[in-house]
């Protein structure tokens, strides 16, 4: 756990690009909200492993998330049965049930397509968030902590000697 | 140097992670199967079901497990359903398509209603608390007819020979007044003497002339006179010794025969109210009849309720967090779930019932057709001929099937009926006819079916005076009709037993009652009897008294009679014509 912190940390004092620590937090969110073993899982980890996205917040954004999911998922279900009784929709969903990749898929699935809906609406606002987070936490929140005695004391710590090692 | 945004070896990575994945999925394929046929039959079911083993081929694809036991939900601690093995061939084409289609099923050693060794199942969707006391609600404590003790009925009845005994003693008594009264104004022995004498000297003697005869006359009319009204107090007296005889009589007839009626309005008392004992056919026959209904209605008990769960989402319990699938299949697409071909092996008792189906599927109105079943077992080790044919549709309206059956000759032997603390009763021996069928139009069973059992065979024991006398009526059982009659929604069936073994059993027990009571209904009698002739007999003396009187009375009256037919003109006047001509 103090490792993964390490990481973390170090990822928010290295030179990653925001977008890359953004795009993490929004692909561990996609991982977390929605149901695990779902094919666009895969693309999802695809996508966080073949891209220079920051893994560690990939790995903690999912993990938070899912947490956040168990208690999500009765509105999902709600979302999602709305969304798949739409009338206007019900002859793309019954053309897309008859392909094998629709069934793969689960789409017909209530929270899946709930929390996935849920998950892409908000992923900019998550993603520009995030951005917006590091950016600061660079520019004003990195300096002023440094100054503080807490941080001093944690600085002589094994927590600090773990994290300068991984900073190498 | 700005560094890609591709990260190769993640490629590498994910590759791994993907093959990681298809190897245990391969490897652990059949627990993941197992698991997933558990789980997914399980929520079908409304309770647990366990599978022991589950294998698959790839070529052809074919799923094959081992020990399905599927807990009934409404007694947790039974199979509703179990099996030995089923093997499904199923189609890869389609279920790449998301189909599920069988092209053959085969199921074998498939029971009913089996005690689960491992202990109750858990339920998931328990039926409600209304439904399972219905079917509890029969047991041989709840009897409630109950045998009269004699002493009981004695005092219910309330005897009545020392009433009429005490009528018939008033009665009588009046009589007697009366016959006393009617005697003290006869005329005696004395007097009838007085008369003959008085008439002999009118009629006989010296005559002295007309004016002599003349007062003669008027004498021997005084006489009769008198005559006339003791002739007329005795044969008053004679039509009160006959009233006083026939009331006498009546009495001592109706004082006699009272035991007899009393003992006789006991027995009728024996004679059991049917409204007690209409439950008896239910609480003997009903599991059993329930065991054999869930055999003849395995197609809609069990197969028809499940295929209903899966094509409606709201009977399936929710679990929270799961979601729900919904289908979106086109109107003219084929079934979803599809099972081509079935053969299923019904095991009752050691006898394989092979039951054949085509087109099993929730979803009829894709395919257009029902599905269909048969079975046919002739010369069986347990019968002569069964015969079952049937067929199920599942539409927006709910379930419609029909199902029509024959059995013939079947030998039952050591058939137990109740092993309940009140009553153990088992069928030693019976052959059993049946037959019947099923309709069910928009979820609702109605169907009828007669159960014929003849030669029968029943050794029963009871623990209380009633149950006791069942087992008794039982054990002369010969021959039995239950009328079955099977309605309520296909998801509770119900079943409604009639018989003539109410009326047999109220008969029989009677019988048996009366037995019981028979020594103390003669001691009954024979007090009555007793207490009557004791009462009895001064009344016989009073009888035979009026008797006896009446030919007296009888006699006196034909003497008064000779008496006035006395006349004395011929007499006096022929003794005074000698006198005046000298003759």
């Amino acid at each position: 756990m103090l490792t993964l912190l390490a990481k973390l940390l170090k990822a928010l004092n290295s030179e990653t690009s925001p977008w890359a620590l953004a795009m993490a937090m929004v692909l561990g969110m996609i991982l977390g909200l929605t149901p695990l073993w779902r094919v666009h899982n895969l693309i999802i980890l695809l996508a966080a492993l073949i891209f220079r996205v920051n893994l560690t917040l990939f790995l903690i954004s999912f993990g938070v998330f899912s947490g956040l999911a168990y208690l999500l998922d009765p509105l999902f279900h709600e979302w999602g049965l709305a969304i798949l009784q739409a009338d206007s929709w019900q002859g793309i969903y019954e053309a897309i049930y008859a392909t094998a990749a629709g069934r793969v898929s689960q789409f017909y699935h209530t929270i899946t397509m709930g929390s996935l809906v849920f998950s892409l609406l908000i992923s900019p606002v998550i993603a520009a968030l995030t951005y917006f987070v590091v950016v600061n936490y660079r520019k004003r929140i990195q300096q002023t902590l440094l100054k503080l005695k807490i941080v001093q004391v944690i600085r002589g710590s094994r927590f600090w000697q773990l994290y300068m090692d991984l900073r190498g | 140097m700005k560094r890609s945004i591709i990260r190769w070896p993640g490629l590498a990575a994910f590759a791994a992670i993907v093959g990681l994945l298809v190897i245990v999925s391969w490897l652990f394929l059949d627990a993941i199967l197992k698991v997933t046929l558990e789980y997914g039959l399980g929520r079908l079911n409304g309770a647990e079901v366990n599978i022991q083993k589950v294998e698959h081929k790839w070529s052809p694809l074919t799923l094959t497990a081992y020990d399905v036991q599927a807990t009934d939900p409404a007694k947790p601690s039974h199979n509703q359903v179990q099996l030995e093995k089923f093997s499904a061939d199923v189609s890869a084409a389609e279920l790449l398509l998301g189909r599920i289609h069988i092209e053959q099923l085969d199921v074998v050693g498939v029971r009913v209603d089996q005690a689960r060794k491992q202990g109750e199942g858990e339920v998931y969707v328990a039926p409600s608390k209304e439904d399972i006391k219905e079917w509890a609600s029969g047991s041989w404590e709840q009897l409630k007819v109950s045998l009269p003790s004699t002493d009981e009925i004695v005092q219910q009845v309330g005897l009545q020979t020392e009433q009429i005994l005490t009528e018939a003693e008033t009665q009588i008594e009046q009589q007697r007044e009366q016959f006393e009264q009617a005697k003290a104004a006869l005329p005696t022995k004395e007097t009838l003497q007085q008369y003959q004498q008085q008439v002999k000297a009118i009629t006989e003697g010296k005559v002295e002339g007309l004016g002599d005869i003349a007062a003669r006359k008027e004498k021997l009319d005084n006489v009769k006179a008198a005559i006339r009204q003791d002739k007329e107090a005795i044969q008053k007296f004679r039509q009160q010794l006959s009233e006083s005889a026939d009331v006498v009589k009546t009495q001592i007839a109706r004082v006699k025969e009272a035991p007899e009626n009393d003992i006789n309005r006991i027995r009728n008392f024996f004679q059991l109210n049917e409204s007690g004992l209409q439950n008896v056919t239910g609480l003997l026959l009903g599991d059993k009849a329930r065991q054999w209904s869930e055999y003849l209605l395995l197609a809609y008990e069990q197969l028809a309720p499940m295929l209903a769960r899966s094509a409606n989402t709201e009977t399936v319990e929710k679990v929270r967090g799961e979601g729900e699938s919904l289908s979106f299949v086109e109107d003219d697409a084929p079934p979803e779930f599809w099972i081509k071909q079935a053969r299923t092996e019904v095991m009752i008792g050691d006898t394989a019932v092979n039951i054949d189906w085509q087109n099993i599927t929730h979803q009829h109105d894709l395919l257009g057709q029902p599905t269909t079943y048969q079975a046919r077992v002739d010369n069986g080790d347990l019968w002569q001929a069964f015969n079952l044919d049937g067929e199920l549709s599942l539409l927006s309206s709910g379930i419609d099937a029909k199902q029509q059956w024959q059995l013939k000759g079947a030998n039952v032997k050591n058939l137990g009926l109740s092993d309940s603390s009140e009553l153990t009763a088992a069928i030693t021996s019976a052959l059993i006819d049946s037959d019947g069928r099923v309709l069910v139009r928009g979820n609702q069973l109605d169907g009828e079916a007669i159960i014929r059992m003849l030669d029968l065979a029943v050794t029963a024991q009871g623990s209380s005076k009633i149950t006791n006398a069942i087992a008794q009526a039982l054990a002369q059982l010969k021959r039995l009709d239950i009328n079955t009659k099977v309605g309520g929604d296909i998801l509770n069936p119900k079943l409604n037993l009639n018989s003539d073994l109410d009326q047999q059993l109220g008969k029989l027990l009677s019988q048996t009652a009366m037995a019981e009571a028979q020594t103390k209904l003669d001691d009954i009698k024979s007090e009555l009897s007793a207490k009557v002739e004791n009462q009895l007999g001064p009344k016989n003396q009073l009888l035979e008294d009026i008797t006896q009187l009446n030919g007296q009375a009888e006699s006196f009256d034909q003497q008064l009679e000779e008496l006035l037919k006395a006349k004395i003109e011929d007499s006096l006047k022929d003794k005074l014509k000698d006198r005046l001509f000298g003759s």
